[in-house]
């Protein structure tokens, strides 16, 4: 078995490193069964068998090519490859008292796109996953409005509806690096997030069927969980661009992001889009719930803790390279990564390989959407030697993504949320990757 | 008293969104205004129907229905149904929210947020015990059993007397100590500049903390491998983890084998039969079904085998 070079990595991590190593060695062109042969072993941790007499490599043809396959639905819904099945969410058992109020996290360093799949969307559940047949399922908005109304599902689908891209992201994201470097990997600093296209009713369009009293300024979400999850949001974020979602990535939301029906608050803190939304209620202050008081608060060093701190500032991180996704080898890379602003669109992302004190501009690669993720591209030739990568962005308000020093000066370190530093990766000589924080 | 609310929003956005001129675009494009009632669809609910799920209550005592508790009887409540998470004094166990104590601990390094050292209004707290206590049965209490948890819970935090009796009336009229402490968000609080060369000094990049340096080693991460799913483990993990892999209420704990020893001579099906009806012992208390009547006596049985398989 390969010795295990980095240390903050489980030995299932070590395992998938080695087969994107020998994937790697392909690419490379590394020719000659035998040497594919021994390197899958290894790969395989010695488990599987490998027959060396029937290669795959060039010049031999690999079985695959010389058979048949499962015809179709095989799998009526379909699967990803199992050479993929390391590709999951994970939870950290010691984060939260049991599985039921928890949160699990996005494998954010393979994502290879702008479009989270909808299997592997961060988890956050105060009471855990409701089982709800739709058919049971109401809307119901009330409060300070004309016109008080109940709707089921197919009252909903009647109304018009639109589809938007838009990340989601927990307000704890990266929460429990403010103290120093924590997490091991990629997916433990930056996973409690997602990005996904969504469809559904403008919250806007609703309101206006109901009619809202001109005393009406805030309005409550509630959920159909054991939680019945609640957040006070104001009336303008409902009427901007709020919208009542029932489908996720062109297929109805899964259970766990909120089936049947949830709200979604473009840029806000996720826990303000109220999953297995059942209610509405508009009325002229904040309720003060629990999840707006207890929770959901930033205290600063002073003992002051500011409230109803819904936006999600500008951020990025680098997917490549990161922990999870080492180099092997000497040469040029693309450095490539994610960025994101609650308050727009990504206008810039620079890359600095140096720890901050020089920068270069990336490419932005792919779309650029309000409100969503952004991929980022850099040419990197590396080496060999040691580096501290880090990436900046920038959004179109002319914000740009902080350094650590400054939020700490301004918040302190007990705020929890809304933590969206620069973050630095330590490149070793070996190639591995280290989760860092600088002074 | 009503008017359209396309108008509410331009005032409301104004207010809110001083500097941000697309907003009001955004809606423009999104949805074109409508009457009131213009797709009429939907129901108008009645007030029965609105009453049965109205159940959030604000810092002025909006929605708080009549009723009364005393401590002592809060005191009671809670040793049975609150104190195996949240411990005896309210002072937390294995994880579980600390209720009472941290007073002035908000600018220490570790503060210690409760009722009384943190949260903003008594009406949150009536609020959330009705909305989703106790944590394994939400809105299970009356009226009455809320008002005396919110009571003794108040009480724990020193800020009621013991002979105290909690209402509708005076509930809004105890103060909590932090109430004042709450700030409206300044952000954005920080500008950084995007400067592109030269920006510190070299020596000045310095590594402060390293994951494989420091907190890891100190606590190891337990990271969920994605094993091929057993039968059981489904139910398991969802529904009864909570108290069998903390031992919530006597509950025997998976990987701990004394705690399964007495109960083996049972045998399986008499255990079964125990977590689908429901059981009451010295040892501690089983909820039928553990109290999610939703499983199948399948489902229940499958988890006790898969429990059973992993005792050791």
């Amino acid at each position: 078995m390969e010795k295990n070079k980095n240390p903050g990595l489980t030995r299932e991590k070590q395992k998938r490193t080695s087969r994107r190593e020998v994937l790697r060695g392909i690419a490379g062109g590394i020719t000659g069964t035998a040497m594919a042969g021994s390197a899958f072993a290894a790969a395989d941790t010695g488990s599987t068998k490998i027959d060396k007499t029937h290669g795959y490599l060039p010049p031999d043809v690999p079985s695959w090519s010389k058979s048949l396959g499962p015809g179709v639905v095989t799998h009526p819904y379909g699967q990803p490859s199992k050479f993929e099945a390391d590709v999951v969410r994970r939870n950290v058992d010691w984060l939260t008292a049991d599985r039921i109020a928890s949160v699990s996290f996005t494998p954010i360093a393979d994502i290879k796109g702008i479009i989270t799949p909808s299997g592997l969307v961060f988890e956050r559940h105060h009471a855990g996953i409701p089982d709800i047949n739709p058919d049971h399922h109401r809307l119901m908005i009330h409060g300070l409005v004309e016109r008080p109304l109940v709707l089921s599902m197919s009252d909903l689908m009647r109304l018009p509806s639109v589809s938007k891209i838009h990340f989601l992201e927990c307000a704890a994201n990266g929460g429990m690096e403010w103290r120093g470097a924590q997490m091991d990997r990629a997916q433990f600093t930056h996973g409690m997030m997602a990005c996904c296209e969504w469809t559904g009713v403008m919250l806007s369009t609703l309101l206006q069927e109901t009619g809202a009293a001109s005393t009406a300024t805030w309005l409550l979400a509630e959920g159909a969980d054991g939680a019945k999850m609640s957040r006070s949001i104001p009336m303008a974020k409902a009427m901007d661009d709020a919208m009542i979602v029932f489908a996720q990535n062109g297929e109805a939301l899964r259970p766990e992001q909120g089936y049947p029906l949830r709200l979604l608050t473009p840029g806000w803190e996720g826990n303000t889009s109220i999953k297995w939304l059942r209610r509405l209620e508009l009325g002229d202050q904040p309720w003060h719930h629990r999840e707006e008081t207890s929770k959901y608060t930033d205290l600063m060093a002073d003992g002051q803790a500011r409230e109803f701190t819904f936006v999600q500032e500008c951020n990025s991180l680098i997917t490549t390279p990161c922990p999870e996704n080492p180099l092997r080898a000497k040469g040029k890379y693309q450095i490539e990564g994610l960025a994101w602003s609650g308050r727009g669109k990504i206008k810039h992302v620079d890359v600095s390989v140096d720890g901050g004190v020089n920068w270069r501009e990336a490419k932005l690669a792919g779309p650029v959407f309000n409100k969503a993720w952004t991929r980022f591209s850099l040419d990197y030739d590396w080496d060999g030697s040691p580096a501290l990568l880090q990436s900046r962005s920038m959004d179109d308000t002319g914000y740009v993504q902080p350094t650590y020093e400054q939020l700490k000066q301004v918040r302190g370190t007990n705020s929890i949320y809304h933590k969206n530093a620069i973050h630095t990766w330590q490149l070793l000589a070996t190639g591995d990757v280290v989760n860092v924080q600088l002074a | 008293m009503f008017s359209s609310p396309k108008i509410v929003t331009v005032v409301i956005q104004s207010f809110f969104y001083l500097t941000c001129s697309f907003v009001h675009q955004a809606i423009a494009a999104d949805s074109i205004a409508t009457p009131t009632g213009y797709y009429g669809v939907g129901n108008v609910p009645s007030a029965t129907e609105i009453a049965g799920w109205n159940i959030d209550v604000s810092p002025d005592g909006k929605g708080l229905p009549p009723g009364q508790g005393t401590v002592e009887t809060g005191e009671m409540i809670y040793d049975e149904k609150c104190s195996l998470c949240h411990g005896s004094f309210g002072e937390g166990v294995d994880g579980f929210p600390v209720l009472a104590g941290g007073e002035g601990s908000l600018t220490d390094t570790r503060p210690i947020r409760t009722v009384g050292s943190y949260w903003r209004y008594t009406s949150t707290l009536w609020d959330y015990v009705n909305r989703t206590m106790p944590f394994n049965e939400p809105e299970s209490l009356n009226v009455n059993e809320v008002y005396a948890l919110v009571a003794y819970v108040l009480y724990l935090n020193d800020l009621v007397d013991d002979e105290f009796t909690l209402n509708e009336q005076n509930l809004t009229h105890i103060r909590l100590p932090n109430e004042l402490n709450f700030i409206s968000d300044p952000r954005p609080d920080v500008a950084n500049a995007r400067c592109m060369n030269n920006c510190k000094n070299s020596e000045e990049v310095v590594i402060a903390s390293s994951v494989v340096a420091s907190v890891t080693e100190e606590k190891p991460l337990e990271v969920t491998s994605p094993e091929m799913p057993v039968v059981g483990q489904d139910t398991y993990d969802r529904y009864c983890a909570l108290c069998h892999k903390s031992g919530l209420g006597g509950a025997p704990i998976v990987g701990r084998e004394d705690d399964w020893i007495d109960r083996l001579p049972s045998g399986i099906v008499k255990m079964t039969q125990n977590a689908i009806d429901g059981f009451s012992g010295s040892s501690g208390i089983m909820p039928a079904k553990g109290g999610f009547v939703s499983l199948t006596e399948t489902e229940v049985g499958n988890a006790v085998k898969y429990m059973m398989s992993r005792r050791h």
